[in-house]
C-alpha cells in the first residue's frame, strides 16, 4: 500500500472545514445518503490522518464510486443535468477525500471544492449564502498555503489570514469584472428538471375539495414603487382569471373564438397590434388624468410558472412580457430565475376594455344541473333589484349580514358546492367566497369571472417596497358592467375586512412563525432589523442577480459613452491596472530593515544639520566622537553638543527613560542660533 | 529529430541566460532573474474558472460568474505575491564541501533575507542534484548545503543554481536560474598502491620510508613517562606487579615524507593523482607527517586536518588554471 | 572598580607603553574570553601574562609547547594506584587559573585541539571522567606569526575560541627609552602586589554581566555582524558566536571605562581584536585592516 500522504497538521483543519463547508449547502437539499456519506468521509479521513484507519484500498474504492452512481440514478433518474450532475459532482467529492494519497489530489480537491461551491449556487443566491460561499472559498484558500508550506513550524491562523488578505485584494478585481464583462447569451438551453415544485397560483381552483389552505411565508413577489404606494385596499395583485366553471372546479379559458394573437399582445413582436391593445393604449393618457397612475419595479421569485403579477391594466417595458385579453402580463417563458420587470399600472383604464360577444358568452357560462337553490335565488334577487350593481350590493350585504365565516380549514363540499356553502356550511375562505359570488352573478346574467392573485403586502418603510407572501394568495370576482367595464369585487372583504386591510396575519393562528411574527411585533427593533434585511435581500437581487446585458449595457452607456468591445477592453484593462496598482505596489516595494526610531531620527537630523553648516562628519560616528568631531571643527558649540551627547548616549544606551526627546530637540534649536563655524564655510568641490 | 531541434535551442537559450544573468557570487533576485509561470494547478484552477464562466452564462446565474472572476482575480494577485516570495532574496555562493571523484560534493548557498518579508518553501538544487526545502524568515540568514555529484577530478562547475517557489497557493512557480561562480572541487579517487611513492625521509632523524608499512608495529615497552597516554600503558604488566610500562611502537611523529609526483615514472597523471591521494588519507589516519610535491607546486610536511585538506586540494587542482 | 583601575596601572608599570593592549587584555579575562597574542619573542607577551597572573592573584602555569607534546602533557592522566587498586588523575597543567600556553602553534594539531576543547567547554575529560577546570579559567596563549618550519598554524575554526587576539608590537621610543632604563621587568612582574583577590576578580566579572546594553546599541551590533556577511568583503561573515564574544567585551570594555552601559565606542573598540582573526578577507584583500573596513561601511545610527 502507498504511504499516505500527510497533510501537514496546520493545514489540515482548513482542508477539512473548506470541503466539509463547501459541500454542505448540497446536503441540506441532497438526498439521505449524500447526507451520510458526507460526515463519513470527513470522519474517514481525520482517522486516517491520525493513523487510525488504513487507506481505503481500490476495492472499496471502487465499490464506493459504483455506489454513488447508483444512488444517483436511484434518486434522480439519470446521471446527466444540473441536479444529478451536482449530487454526483458533491459525492465523488467527498469520497476524493478519502483517497487522497499524493499531494497532487490534495490539489485536485480544494480546486474541484471552489467547482463544488459554484455550484451551491444553482440552489441559493441570497447574500447570507453568497457570504457563506465567500467564507468556505477563505477556508479553502487558506489550506493552499498550508500544503505549500510542509514545514512543521508554520501557523495556522498565519494561513488564514494570507488567504483573507489575498482574498480582500482580489475582490476589487472581481467587481471590475463583474461589472465590465461582457453578458453573453446562453450558449444553448439548460433547463432545470420539472419536478421541482411550483409554487403559489395554480391554474385552476376548486374550493370544494380543499379542506385545508396550507399558507407558506415564502417570498413570492417584491415591489419597488416610483412615487406613490397604492393604499391596502387597493393592493390586487392580478395573476390570471379563471372563466371556466365545471361545476367544481374553476379553470383558466380562452374562449374559442379568439385567436392566440388577438388573444395576448407582445409590444414587441411583429405582429399587428390586437384592436383592444389599441383601444387601451390610445385611452391611457385619458385614463391618467381621471385615476392614479402607479409606476413600480416587480421582482419575480421564480415561480416556474409563466403569468406575473400586477395592479389592473398593467403595461410592462420588457419585450419578453405580453399583456393578455383579461388584463394580465405573462412571460414567453417560464420562470425559472428570479426575474424583474417594470410596470405601469393605469387603473382607471379598465373601463375602456371593450367586450366582446366571445368574452361576454364565456363569462356568463355555467353548467347545467348544478346548484339549483342558489340559481333560483340569484334569478329572484336580481329582478328584485332591477340592476346588477344593486344586486351585487344586496349580495355582499348578505355575505356581511348573515352568519358566514372566514376560515382556513372549512369543511368537505358535496356535488352542490355553492347551495352547500351559501345555505349550509357557510365557512370558507376567499376561494369559497369568490366561486360562490362569480356563480350567483352569472346565474342572474351578470358577467363576471374569478382572479387569483396577491392582495397586500407588507411595506418595507427601509427602502419603501412591498413584501408579498405566499399567504397574500388570494382569490377575488371582477363583474362586467356597462360604462365601468370589469370592476373587481371581494366578497371575502364583505365577511372578513380585516383580511383585506391588515392582512392575512390573523387567520394564521396554525402557522408556528405566527408566534414568532407576534415576537416580532412586540420588539419593534427586530422588526427593524427584518426590515433592513429584506431592503438588503432587494438590493442584491436589484443589481447583483438581475445584473444582466441590459443593465450591463445602460450602466456602460452611462459611463463609457459609446460601448464597443475595444472600449470595455480598454476599460477592462485600464481598470485592472488601476486596481492592482496599489496591490502591487504593496507586494512588491522591497521594505529593508525596520523602520527608524525617533531617537534615530533626531540623530540623522542632527548630523544633517551639523552638515549643514559646513561640517564634514562621516556615517560611522558614535555619539561622542561626533560631539569630538564637531566641537573640533565648531568649537562655539561644544558645550550645547556636549549636553546633546550625553542625553541622547543616556537615553538611547543608558536606558534612562528619564531624558525626554524634546531636550534634545532644544538643544539642536540652540545650535541653530550660534555662529557658523568657520562663517559657515565649507570645502565645496570644484 | 527532436533533439535536433531542441540541441541549438537549448543552446541559444543558455547563451541568452548568461547574457541576462551574468555569473556573479553575490546575486539578488531582481525582476529580471524571476520568471514566473502557472503551474499545473494553476492551470486546472483556471479552467475550473472558465467552466464556471460558462456554467454562469449558460444559467444565468451571475454568482457562479462572480466566483468564477473572483477566482480569476484570486489567481492574478497569486502571481503578486509568488513573485514577491522570491524577489528581493540576496543569494551568495559560500563555503565548498570536497568530496572524490565520482562520489558527491556539496555546496554551501547563503540566502539572506534582508527585507521585511519572509520567503517560505524556497526549493534550491543544482542540475541533477537533489532538492533541498529552506524557508527564510526576515532577516535572516540561512546556509543550504546542496549536494552535487563529482563526475570528475578538479574544479567542477555545478551550472546553473535553480531556485523555485511556489508558496503560497501553489497555483504558479516563480523560478530563477542563478550562475552563481560556485565552482565545486573534487578530489582526485583514491586509488591504491603498494609502493609508496615518497622520498627521502628526514635526513636529521634518519627515519626510512621502507619503515612505514609497519609502523604500527608493536615494537616493545619502554617505562612509562608521564604524559604518556593511558591506552599505551601496559596494563596487564602492571597488574601482575611489573611496574608501569607503555607499549611502545613505532613513533609516528619523529619525521616527515615527501610523497611525490616524480616517483611514479611512467605511469599516467590521473592515476599519479589517484595513489598520491590515497597515500595523503594513509599517512594522515597513521599520524605520519607528509609534504606533497607535484611540478610547479609543492606543500610543506605537516599533519592534521588542514594538512590533509590542502594537499588533497592540490592533488585536485593539478593542471586546472588558478582561479 | 577603582581597584580594576589601580590594577591597570600596576600592569602598565611592567609592560610599558601598551596600556591600550593591556586594557583590552584585561577586558578580555573580565569577559570570561580567552586571549591570544600574536607577537615576535621577546616583545613583552609573557611578562604581560605574569602580571595578569599576579595582579588578580590567580594561580598560575606556563607550558612551553613543542611538536612531541602529546595531549596527556596538557591535559593530564589518569593512573592506577597499585595500593588503592583505582585509578586516580595525575592533573596536567591545564588545571590552572590562569595558564600560559607560549607558542602554541608549535605543537601538533592533536595536542592544540585537546587544549581548545578544554578551553571550550572549562572541563576535561580522562577515560569518561569529566574533571572541571578551576574558576576562573583564563588561557592566554602566544603565537609567533612568522611560519617558521614545523609549526602548526592553528585552524581558522580553533582561531574562534580565543575571544580576543591582539599583538603588542614595538614599543614606542619613549616605552623603549624607560625600558633600558629600567632593566629586566620580567621580575618585576612576578613580584606585583596582588590589586583584586580571586572573589573580587569574581565580582567584577558578574558586574560586566550586568551591564546594560540597549536596543539600538544591539541594532548596531547586529548591523556590523549583517553587513560582515552580505558585504561580499570576507569569505564567510561574523558567527553568532562572534556577536556575542563582542557584547561580552564590549561590556567588559564600558566597565573599564566606568560605565555601566555599553556606547557605540565599546563595541568599535573591541571589534578589530575580537574579529579580525574571524575574518577571512576575499583573494586580493588585505588580512589586515578588514574589520576596520566594517566599521568604516555601518552607520552607528542608521
Amino acid at each position: 500500500m502507498a504511504r499516505v500522504y500527510q497533510v501537514p497538521h496546520h493545514a489540515f483543519g482548513w482542508l477539512v472545514a473548506g470541503t466539509f463547508m463547501a459541500a454542505l449547502p448540497h446536503l441540506i437539499h441532497g438526498p439521505l445518503w449524500l447526507r451520510i456519506l458526507l460526515p463519513a468521509t470527513v470522519l474517514g479521513r481525520i482517522l486516517i490522518q491520525r493513523g487510525r484507519l488504513p487507506m481505503p484500498g481500490r476495492v472499496l474504492r471502487v465499490i464506493l464510486l459504483g455506489g454513488v452512481l447508483l444512488g444517483t440514478l436511484y434518486t434522480h433518474g439519470t446521471v446527466l443535468g444540473p441536479d444529478a450532475g451536482t449530487c454526483l459532482l458533491v459525492a465523488a467529492f467527498a469520497l476524493k477525500l478519502l483517497e487522497m494519497v499524493r499531494l497532487r489530489d490534495a490539489y485536485v480537491l480544494l480546486v474541484l471544492g471552489y467547482f463544488v461551491l459554484a455550484t451551491t449556487f444553482l440552489f441559493y443566491q441570497g447574500p447570507i449564502a453568497s457570504l457563506y460561499v465567500l467564507l468556505s472559498m477563505l477556508c479553502l484558500t487558506a489550506a493552499l498555503p498550508g500544503i505549500n508550506h510542509p514545514e512543521a513550524g508554520a501557523r495556522a491562523w498565519r494561513h488564514f489570514r494570507l488567504a483573507l488578505v489575498m482574498l480582500l485584494q482580489a475582490v476589487p478585481l472581481m467587481l471590475l469584472l463583474f461589472v465590465l464583462v461582457p453578458r453573453i447569451s446562453p450558449l444553448w438551453s439548460l433547463e432545470f428538471s420539472q419536478e421541482r415544485s411550483r409554487t403559489g397560483m395554480s391554474d385552476s381552483m376548486a374550493p370544494g375539495e380543499v379542506s385545508h389552505l396550507s399558507q407558506s411565508r415564502e417570498l413570492a413577489f417584491r415591489v419597488e414603487f416610483e412615487g406613490a404606494v397604492p393604499p391596502p385596499a387597493a393592493r390586487y395583485w392580478r395573476g390570471l382569471t379563471y372563466a371556466w366553471f365545471d361545476g367544481r372546479r374553476w379553470s383558466q379559458a380562452r374562449p374559442q373564438e379568439i385567436s392566440q394573437a388577438d388573444y395576448v399582445w407582445f409590444p414587441a413582436s411583429p405582429q399587428p397590434r390586437p384592436d383592444w391593445a389599441a383601444t387601451l393604449v390610445a385611452a391611457r393618457d385619458e385614463a391618467a388624468a381621471r385615476g392614479p397612475v402607479y409606476r413600480y419595479r416587480v421582482v419575480q421569485e421564480p415561480s416556474r410558472r409563466n403569468w406575473l403579477y400586477a395592479l389592473a391594466v398593467p403595461f410592462a417595458d420588457d419585450t419578453r412580457l405580453g399583456l393578455v385579453r383579461d388584463l394580465r402580463l405573462v412571460s414567453r417563458e417560464e420562470l425559472n430565475q428570479r426575474r424583474d420587470y417594470r410596470v405601469t399600472s393605469y387603473p382607471a383604464l379598465r373601463s375602456s376594455m371593450p367586450m366582446s360577444p366571445a368574452d361576454e358568452a364565456i363569462s356568463l357560462q355555467l353548467p347545467e344541473g348544478f346548484n339549483p337553490r342558489a340559481r333560483e335565488m340569484a334569478r329572484r334577487w336580481y329582478r328584485e333589484a332591477g340592476s346588477a350593481e344593486a344586486y351585487a350590493n344586496r349580495l355582499l350585504r348578505w355575505f356581511r349580514e348573515e352568519s358566514f365565516y372566514y376560515t382556513l380549514e372549512p369543511p368537505l363540499l358535496g356535488e352542490h358546492t355553492v347551495d352547500e356553502f351559501l345555505f349550509g356550511s357557510r365557512r370558507g375562505f376567499c376561494e369559497h367566497y369568490a366561486s360562490a359570488f362569480a356563480f350567483m352573478m352569472r346565474a342572474a346574467g351578470v358577467p363576471a369571472r374569478i382572479v387569483a392573485g396577491y392582495q397586500g403586502g407588507e411595506l418595507n418603510p427601509v427602502g419603501n417596497h412591498l413584501r408579498v407572501h405566499q399567504y397574500h394568495a388570494h382569490a377575488w370576482t371582477e363583474i362586467w358592467l356597462p360604462g365601468s367595464g370589469w370592476v373587481e369585487v371581494d366578497p371575502t372583504a364583505a365577511v372578513a375586512p380585516s383580511r383585506i386591510e391588515m392582512g392575512p396575519e390573523a387567520a394564521l393562528q396554525d402557522d408556528p412563525l405566527a408566534d414568532f411574527q407576534g415576537i416580532m411585533r412586540d420588539l419593534p427593533w427586530l422588526q427593524q432589523l427584518s426590515n433592513r434585511f429584506d431592503y438588503v435581500q432587494f438590493i442584491w437581487q436589484k443589481w447583483v442577480l438581475d445584473y444582466d446585458e441590459s443593465s450591463q449595457l445602460s450602466l456602460l452607456q452611462r459611463w463609457l459613452g459609446d460601448v464597443s468591445p475595444a472600449r470595455i477592453g480598454m476599460a477592462l484593462a485600464a481598470g485592472a491596472a488601476v486596481l492592482l496598482m496599489p496591490v502591487a505596489l504593496w507586494v512588491l516595494l522591497r521594505r529593508r530593515g525596520p523602520g527608524r526610531t525617533p531617537m534615530q531620527r533626531e540623530y540623522r537630523a542632527m548630523l544633517k544639520q551639523l552638515r549643514g553648516r559646513g561640517l564634514v562628519l562621516s556615517d560611522d560616528l558614535p555619539p561622542r566622537r561626533l560631539v569630538r568631531e564637531a566641537g573640533g571643527q565648531w568649537p562655539a558649540a561644544r558645550p550645547v553638543l556636549k549636553k546633546w551627547g550625553r542625553a541622547f548616549e543616556e537615553s538611547v544606551y543608558g536606558g534612562q527613560a528619564g531624558t525626554s526627546l524634546r531636550a534634545l530637540r532644544r538643544y539642536r534649536r540652540q545650535l541653530r542660533w550660534l555662529r557658523g563655524a568657520r562663517g559657515g564655510q565649507h570645502v565645496s568641490p570644484g | 529529430m527532436l533533439a535536433a531541434v531542441r540541441a541549438p535551442l537549448q543552446r541559444r537559450y543558455r547563451q541568452w541566460l548568461a547574457r541576462r544573468m551574468p555569473a556573479s557570487r553575490q546575486q539578488r533576485l531582481t525582476q529580471q532573474r524571476i520568471f514566473i509561470l502557472p503551474t499545473r494547478y494553476g492551470l486546472f484552477f483556471l479552467l475550473i474558472a472558465a467552466l464556471l464562466f460558462l456554467g454562469g452564462i449558460n444559467y444565468e446565474n451571475n454568482l457562479i460568474m462572480a466566483l468564477s472572476f473572483l477566482m480569476t482575480s484570486l489567481f492574478m494577485i497569486a502571481i503578486l505575491h509568488t513573485f514577491r516570495n522570491l524577489a528581493g532574496l540576496l543569494v551568495r555562493a559560500g563555503q565548498l564541501e570536497p568530496g572524490h571523484a565520482g562520489a558527491e560534493g556539496a555546496l554551501e548557498i547563503l540566502l539572506h533575507a534582508d527585507d521585511r518579508h519572509p520567503h517560505l518553501s524556497l526549493w534550491l538544487r543544482w542540475p541533477g542534484g537533489p532538492v533541498e526545502e529552506v524557508s527564510v524568515l526576515p532577516g535572516e540568514e540561512k546556509s543550504v548545503w546542496l549536494r552535487l555529484p563529482l563526475k570528475r577530478r578538479g574544479r567542477v562547475h555545478p551550472g546553473r543554481l535553480h531556485i523555485e517557489s511556489r508558496y503560497p497557493l501553489g497555483l504558479l512557480r516563480a523560478w530563477s536560474q542563478l550562475d552563481m561562480a560556485h565552482p565545486a572541487l573534487a578530489w582526485p579517487r583514491a586509488a591504491p598502491s603498494e609502493f609508496c611513492p615518497a622520498s627521502g625521509g628526514d635526513a636529521e632523524q634518519g627515519l626510512q620510508h621502507t619503515r612505514l608499512a609497519g609502523s604500527d608495529d608493536f615494537q616493545g615497552l619502554r617505562s612509562y613517562q608521564p604524559g604518556d597516554p593511558p591506552r599505551m600503558v601496559d596494563w596487564k604488566a602492571y597488574a601482575r606487579g611489573r611496574g608501569l610500562h607503555s607499549k611502545y611502537f613505532a613513533d609516528p611523529a619523529e619525521g616527515w615524507l615527501w610523497l611525490d609526483w616524480a616517483m611514479m615514472p611512467g605511469v599516467d597523471p590521473e592515476t599519479r593523482l589517484s595513489r598520491l591521494t590515497w597515500w595523503v588519507l594513509q599517512l594522515e589516519q597513521k599520524n605520519q607527517r607528509y609534504g606533497l610535491r607535484l611540478p610547479g607546486a609543492e606543500l610543506p610536511p605537516g599533519l592534521g586536518p588542514e594538512q590533509q585538506r590542502q594537499a588533497l586540494d592540490l592533488l585536485a587542482l593539478y593542471g586546472e588554471e588558478v582561479a | 572598580m577603582e581597584k580594576v583601575q589601580r590594577a591597570l596601572a600596576r600592569v602598565g608599570k611592567v609592560v610599558l607603553g601598551k596600556n591600550e593592549q593591556i586594557r583590552l587584555a584585561v577586558a578580555c579575562l573580565l569577559a570570561r574570553g580567552h586571549l591570544l597574542i600574536e607577537d615576535l619573542p621577546g616583545m613583552g607577551k609573557t611578562t604581560l601574562a605574569h602580571a595578569l597572573a599576579r595582579i588578580f592573584s590567580l594561580d598560575y602555569q606556563r607550558v612551553q609547547f613543542t611538536s612531541d607534546m602529546l595531549p596527556a602533557d596538557i591535559l593530564g592522566v589518569s593512573l592506577f594506584n597499585a595500593d588503592t587498586r583505582e585509578f586516580v588523575l595525575r592533573k596536567g597543567p591545564v588545571f590552572t587559573q590562569l595558564l600560559l600556553a607560549d607558542e602554541i602553534n608549535r605543537a601538533t594539531p592533536k595536542t592544540q585541539s585537546a587544549l581548545l576543547e578544554a578551553m571550550e567547554e572549562r572541563q576535561v575529560t580522562l577515560d569518561g571522567d569529566t574533571y572541571p577546570l578551576p574558576l576562573p579559567f583564563f588561557v592566554v596563549a602566544t603565537q609567533n606569526p612568522v611560519e617558521q618550519g614545523g609549526t602548526f598554524p592553528l585552524p581558522e575554526s580553533q582561531l574562534d575560541r580565543f575571544l580576543m587576539r591582539i599583538s603588542l608590537g614595538y614599543p614606542s621610543p619613549e616605552a623603549e627609552l624607560a625600558l633600558l632604563a629600567a632593566g629586566d621587568l620580567r621580575a618585576e612582574a612576578l613580584d606585583l602586589t596582588p590589586a583584586l583577590t580571586v572573589d573580587e576578580l569574581q565580582q567584577v566579572m558578574q558586574a560586566v554581566e550586568q551591564v546594560h546594553a540597549s536596543t539600538d546599541l544591539l541594532g548596531y551590533l547586529q548591523r556590523l555582524l549583517e553587513h560582515s556577511r552580505s558585504s561580499g568583503l570576507f569569505q564567510a561573515g561574523l558567527s553568532p558566536r562572534a556577536g556575542l564574544g563582542m557584547l561580552r567585551a564590549a561590556r567588559a570594555w564600558a566597565l573599564l571605562g566606568g560605565r555601566n552601559y555599553v556606547i557605540p565606542e565599546d563595541i568599535q573598540a573591541v571589534l578589530v581584536p575580537v574579529c579580525e582573526h574571524r575574518l577571512q578577507p576575499v583573494a586580493g584583500g588585505a588580512a589586515r585592516g578588514a574589520a576596520g573596513r566594517l566599521l568604516e561601511a555601518v552607520p552607528v545610527v542608521p
